[in-house]
């Protein structure tokens, strides 16, 4: 029974019998009740065109997305500081 | 426009996952929604977004969730179980997690948060983060992620301007005399004071 049991564990092809997308959907449920693509939905469909593309251009963001060099670890994490209002500013 | 800077990020980060094995997750921090945006519930939210887009769920997820699922009336989940299984997700494939307006969060909770993606890029060093917010959380953040951090200031340029005038000058519904020689001169009106940068 128990050498059962570690043949289990140890397989890559245990089947999962409760797999079923009604699982999937209460999982993901449970995961959370917040839903930010569709936050992120509403913020990029106001989004002006073009609007901050230069950021992408930048070395700084073009090292944090693509960079896997060997000194890597000093590019995981990215950074952008602003005020929220600051495209707003110039309206007033 | 730090907002509009994450949702271009995240959009540029999506059209790379499509040709690229790499998954992406994203959290607006919003202060008007403090109480329901929690450290699990943003967290949670995060783990959502990449369990969702995988084929298959890994076994540890599943059994987390089957233990949970005994308990009777469910058991809501906590932070640390969060994390074990983000770092199971993050550990399969390259990810990236952005986050806006961290310092919309509320201290206690943006230092969980912090502390929480700290030990996901400690296990799965194939792990992108990145963050939005004022200048004065930069020193936090990188303290509590323990490295060193690039930072980038977001400061509008003149194209930046023009576009957002014209997106504004175009949805307004209430400007019948609106004709592009007026508009040209409204952004012309606009542009001559935008300090050089």
């Amino acid at each position: 029974m128990s050498r059962l049991f570690t043949n289990n564990v140890n397989s890559f092809n245990v089947s999962n019998h409760y797999s079923v997308a009604d699982d999937r959907s209460e999982m993901l449920a449970w995961f959370s009740t917040l839903e930010p693509r569709i936050r992120h939905q509403d913020i990029r469909t106001r989004r002006a065109e073009n609007v901050g593309e230069w950021l992408l251009q930048t070395g700084e963001f073009q090292r944090w997305c693509d960079g896997a060099q060997p000194e890597g670890s000093d590019c995981a994490i990215l950074f952008c500081c602003g005020n929220p209002a600051v495209g707003r500013t110039y309206f007033k | 426009m730090c907002s509009d800077t994450s949702s271009l990020v995240v959009d540029r980060l999506c059209d790379k996952a499509k040709e690229q094995s790499m998954a992406v997750a994203c959290f607006y921090v919003d202060f008007a929604a403090r109480e329901e945006q929690s450290p699990a519930n943003m967290l949670g939210s995060l783990l959502k977004q990449l369990v969702g887009g995988l084929k298959s769920i890994p076994d540890e997820i599943n059994q987390t969730f089957q233990d949970h699922k005994k308990v009777i009336g469910g058991r809501g989940l906590r932070v640390p179980e969060i994390v074990k299984m983000l770092q199971a997700v993050t550990s399969s494939q390259p990810t990236f997690i952005c986050v806006d307006a961290l310092d919309e969060c509320a201290e206690g909770n943006r230092l969980e948060v912090l502390g929480s993606l700290r030990q996901i890029i400690e296990s799965s060093p194939n792990t992108r983060i990145f963050l939005t917010g004022r200048a004065h959380i930069g020193g936090e953040i990188e303290r509590h992620l323990g490295r060193r951090v690039a930072v980038l200031s977001i400061k509008p340029n003149g194209d930046d301007i023009v576009g957002y005038v014209r997106m504004r000058l175009s949805r307004d519904t209430s400007l019948d005399a609106m004709d592009s020689g007026l508009e040209d001169q409204i952004i012309k009106s606009i542009t001559k004071n935008i300090p050089e940068t």
